[in-house]
């Protein structure tokens, strides 16, 4: 592993950093090994009803009739509720993107069912078994529609359409160019042409989605605990649906056992909220695993068909890009996994030129929504995938014609032609990290020597921006309204009068290990040891600063997150200086905060602790400098500098902070089965500041396996009827501890100029480039027998397809 | 659904419950326990994050029905701490190791992994392996998991080794 060289540290001189940087064990472990953690499954109130749902067992249907009489009268049963009800008791929600017919959305199917497992009808009963039983006796009669299973048979003219009255199925499409598109490709050598696919696949957190609402009947707050990981958007929507303020409606989180983007389901918030209502008792609604794999989210599979204009020397000067992204009943989010390949699509390659044409496309299937690397994972396949390709054409090798291509670090910060603003970066150093890491030669000389014993070994290798933070400016482009615009986060750090520190984000962690990380980076600002700061755990929208960026999702953290922690924290710091040089009569400049205390720093005996200077800020105010404000305590709502809003060219930053990373394997695979075995796996990256390795090192790992999973098990699959055939862990295989390889990992710091403490996302890391990678392997493993890689997955399955296809072209020994 | 009694030895206390038959281990420790640190998954027997032990061994405490485990000796995560503090030693190990990021597969691996090294204290890497893959993880990787694993073994056996009980170690 390569020596971490030094970190810039971008602090005041003289005041070091103590507690970033180092790999301090979890604040939070003891409750979750003890088994006293508490997620949202566990809250359990006095009176407390449990719902189930009823779902469509059709792909595309209208709903003809609801006729629930019999479920309301089965003893236990509190609530039911169908979808005429939620429409008379409910606003519709509305899509962060116009769609170009406003679909009047509610928690429930009114009329129409467009993908197996959308919700129907609802029941809320004493326990989970009795509203089961309920939805048995709920009659529903549908009249069959055509479903539309493929993304470019629902682009055909033809196509059944989901909502007759938009007259087709696409929910977006636009064009954008950038730079001289048609001069690169009319001045080109070269042009090459491919074609590539992405099955649908997601991070299934081991928890499933779930909520507890209680309406206080007395206030009329409306409390919901859930493990929505988005509140700052889930609060407006919720609170809009249910005719309540926001002030009105509380929003909790505990722990949460994974999210990864995936649990977002405003409806089955309003769902619990409104059957509460009916029922009058608080309501409990959770997924199985079977409602998960169905109906919660997916990321989107999808077509691209990327060209490239290539000089002869085998520099890429331009890309064209057509991008067809099939979105299933996506009702809230379409257009994110476009607008996040569109805005990194040149990867990490000085293109100078981009043409994109970018389509979404609606199909009876489950919505698509935010998974770990969201759209980037098929990008960086594509890329590539097409980097080895060009190198084939030149008879150059995949490393020199990456190398050709690459962005110099003297460029950073640079723009791309899509307006990515990449802040910093040596992707030749971390290539020149991966190749020595993996020791590629040598690699590449197993290779030769199985494929002599007719083994069929590949080495593969994929480099990755991995970028992190999204710029809500971004939606400016598809909806051509400034709605939402920026990035940050909001944080608050208080210094209690005992002299400890508590700090809440609006945030929501889901295993990211914020209350160990957050307390080291206060510790360094404050002068205090981490033991001395709780981050608080979980999300409460009644005490928690917040605002609509506020949530999980695309590794914000390291530099939303930081930067209002930051900011918090450093405004604390300030008024702890004015209010000690107050009392210590002594200049702000000659203070130090160190060891839990302000000290004159040359004369250390005149000191006061954290706590003496909080016991003036709350109790002894008289004695606070003139014109102070009383407490310890501040909030900070931290915007990311660099979030601007698309330029007149439509150039947009759509991810802010990047992390890059490469990614070397060694596989085998067996001819007969299409098995993938990894044999070595390598990854460098380079993250920025790291503020806690060990934590960096476990999301490394993860974010990985997640690629891997993603890319040889795991695959969504339905038949031309739109049926689902994976509803089980036994149908959707998830990585064991039988299929992840060791990783081998090096680090390397560029820091960020544009985050507070110079780190960048981590979180979807390594799940980008693993496909890439993987895909690359498996192509170098069957090269032999002619087998080309353009679409995923590579199940033993699709390998196995892949193996026979070649051989039917070029029949013969192997 | 007509109830049945039921009696048993939970984390070495007696309880007992009026179950339905339909009611699973799983939902019976969970709701009529209140020992909520057994989480549950999948309800198919695939992901183990229900593992319980059951005279010691692990079983899937979402495919057993409470009504069947009268007479029985269960042992949950939250029986898995020494009586008089501290942590057992695979739940301190998975803490030096980072084995845990959300933890909701936690209390699974756990008990996994003290049963594997009661029957065979010094696995190998490949039978961590093998072991422990009846128990997903979904945020890990599981590395750090069998990094854990092999660290506790290596302590338990030292502490036997040494002629002293480690902490835990005489338990179950």
């Amino acid at each position: 592993m390569n020596p971490r060289p030094p970190t810039p540290d971008p602090r005041p001189r003289g005041e070091s950093r103590k507690w970033v940087g180092q790999s301090m064990r979890r604040r939070e472990d003891p409750r979750f090994l003890s088994g006293t953690a508490r997620y949202v499954d566990d809250v359990k109130l006095s009176g407390m009803l449990h719902a189930a749902i009823l779902r469509s067992p059709h792909a595309h249907a209208r709903i003809v009739a609801v006729n629930a009489a019999a479920a309301a009268a089965l003893p236990g049963v509190h609530a039911v509720l169908t979808g005429q009800d939620v429409r008379r008791l409910s606003s519709p929600t509305k899509p962060i993107i116009p769609i170009p017919i406003e679909p009047q959305n509610y928690c429930l199917a009114v009329d129409r069912v467009r993908f197996v497992g959308e919700p129907v009808a609802a029941v809320a009963a004493v326990d989970r078994a009795t509203a089961e039983d309920a939805l048995d006796r709920i009659d529903v009669t549908y009249e069959l529609l055509e479903p539309v299973v493929d993304p470019e048979a629902a682009l055909r003219p033809d196509a059944p359409l989901l909502y007759p009255d938009l007259g087709h199925n696409v929910v977006w499409h636009d064009t954008f160019a950038y730079g001289d598109v048609g001069g690169a490709f009319a001045a080109a050598d070269l042009v090459l042409s491919e074609r590539f696919t992405i099955h649908r696949y997601s991070s299934t957190p081991l928890e499933t989605f779930g909520a507890v609402a209680h309406e206080d009947p007395g206030t009329g707050t409306i409390t919901i605990w859930s493990n929505d990981g988005r509140p700052g958007l889930t609060s407006g929507t919720v609170a809009a649906a249910l005719g309540v303020s926001q002030a009105q409606l509380h929003l909790i989180a505990l722990d949460v056992g994974g999210g990864f983007g995936n649990k977002r389901r405003a409806a089955y918030l309003i769902l619990a909220a409104l059957l509460a209502r009916r029922a009058r008792r608080p309501v409990k609604f959770l997924e199985d695993r079977r409602e998960h794999l169905m109906a919660l989210m997916q990321a989107a599979n999808g077509v691209m068909d990327v060209e490239a204009a290539v000089r002869r020397d085998g520099t890429v000067l331009a890309l064209r890009v057509r991008d067809v992204v099939d979105e299933g009943n996506n009702q809230v989010n379409p257009t994110l996994h476009s607008l996040l390949k569109l805005g990194n699509i040149v990867n990490a390659y000085g293109i100078k030129a981009v043409g994109f044409e970018g389509t979404c496309v609606l199909t009876t299937k489950c919505p698509s929504g935010a998974n770990r690397g969201i759209g980037k994972p098929f990008m960086c396949f594509a890329i590539e995938r097409l980097m080895d390709r060009l190198a084939e054409r030149l008879g150059t090798d995949p490393i020199a014609i990456r190398r050709k291509n690459l962005i110099p670090p003297e460029a950073f910060p640079y723009e791309t032609p899509t307006g990515a603003l990449y802040d910093s970066g040596d992707f030749g150093k971390t290539l020149d990290a991966a190749l020595a890491l993996a020791g590629y030669e040598d690699l590449c000389r197993q290779r030769d020597a199985a494929r002599r014993e007719g083994r069929c070994l590949g080495v593969g290798m994929a480099l990755a921006v991995e970028p992190g933070t999204s710029n809500l400016s971004s939606y400016i482009l598809t909806t051509g309204r400034r709605l939402t615009s920026g990035a940050g986060e909001a944080a608050m750090v208080r210094v209690e009068p005992d002299g400890r520190v508590r700090v809440a984000t609006g945030n929501v962690g889901s295993g990211q290990s914020y209350e160990t990380v957050i307390p080291q980076v206060v510790a360094d600002e404050l002068g205090v040891s981490p033991e001395a700061v709780t981050a608080a755990p979980g999300f409460d929208s009644f005490s928690h600063p917040w605002m609509f960026a506020s949530g999980n999702y695309s590794n914000k953290f390291s530099g939303m997150d930081i930067g209002a922690i930051v900011g918090a924290a450093r405004k604390v710091r300030e008024k702890v200086l004015a209010i000690a040089g107050h009392v210590l009569e002594a200049p702000r400049e000659s203070l130090e905060l160190a060891d839990g205390k302000v000290m004159v720093r040359e004369d250390p005996r005149r000191s006061l602790t954290l706590a003496q200077v909080a016991e003036v800020a709350y109790k002894n105010l008289i004695a606070l400098p003139g014109g102070s404000e009383p407490g310890l305590e501040a909030r900070h709502y931290y915007l990311s500098p660099v979030a601007t809003i698309p330029d007149a060219q439509r150039r947009i930053r759509a991810q802010l902070i990047f992390t890059n990373s490469a990614h070397v394997a060694l596989v085998e695979v067996d001819p007969e089965t299409g098995m993938v075995a990894i044999r070595k796996y390598v990854v460098v990256h380079d993250c920025g500041t790291e503020l806690n390795p060990m934590v960096v090192e476990g999301l490394v790992h993860g974010s990985t396996v997640h690629g891997i999973g993603g890319t040889l098990l795991e695959e969504f699959v339905y038949n031309e009827q739109g049926q689902i055939l994976t509803t089980s862990f036994m149908d959707y295989l998830k990585p064991t501890s039988l299929d992840v390889p060791d990783i081998d990992i090096g680090h390397l710091e560029t820091p960020s100029p544009f985050t507070a403490l110079g780190a960048k996302g981590v979180g979807e890391g390594g799940s980008i480039p693993a496909p890439a990678c993987l895909a690359s392997a498996v192509e170098d493993a069957l090269r032999h027998l002619g087998v080309r890689v353009n679409d995923l997955p590579l199940t033993p399955r699709r390998v196995w397809e892949l193996i026979q296809g070649a051989r039917a072209v070029a029949p013969g020994p192997a | 659904m007509a109830r049945r009694t039921i009696r048993l030895t939970v984390n070495g206390r007696a309880v007992s419950g009026e179950v339905e038959p339909r009611r699973s281990l799983a939902d019976f420790l969970r709701e009529d326990l209140d020992l909520t640190g057994t989480h549950v998954g999948c309800e198919h027997g695939v992901c183990g994050a229900c593992t319980v032990l059951l005279e010691g061994e692990p079983v899937r405490s979402c495919l057993l029905f409470a009504a069947q485990l009268d007479g029985a000796e269960i042992t949950t995560v939250e029986g898995l701490a020494p009586a008089g503090g501290g942590l057992h030693p695979v739940q301190e190990a998975f803490w030096e190791r980072h084995a845990l990021q959300c933890g909701f597969c936690t209390p699974g691996m756990l008990l996994t992994a003290v049963a594997l090294l009661r029957r065979n204290p010094r696995p190998t890497e490949a039978e961590v392996r093998s072991e422990l893959s009846g128990n997903l993880c979904m945020c890990t990787g599981y590395l750090n998991i069998i990094s854990a694993v092999r660290l506790a073994a290596e302590r338990l056996a030292g502490a036997a080794g040494a002629g002293g009980q480690g902490p835990g170690a005489g338990r179950q």
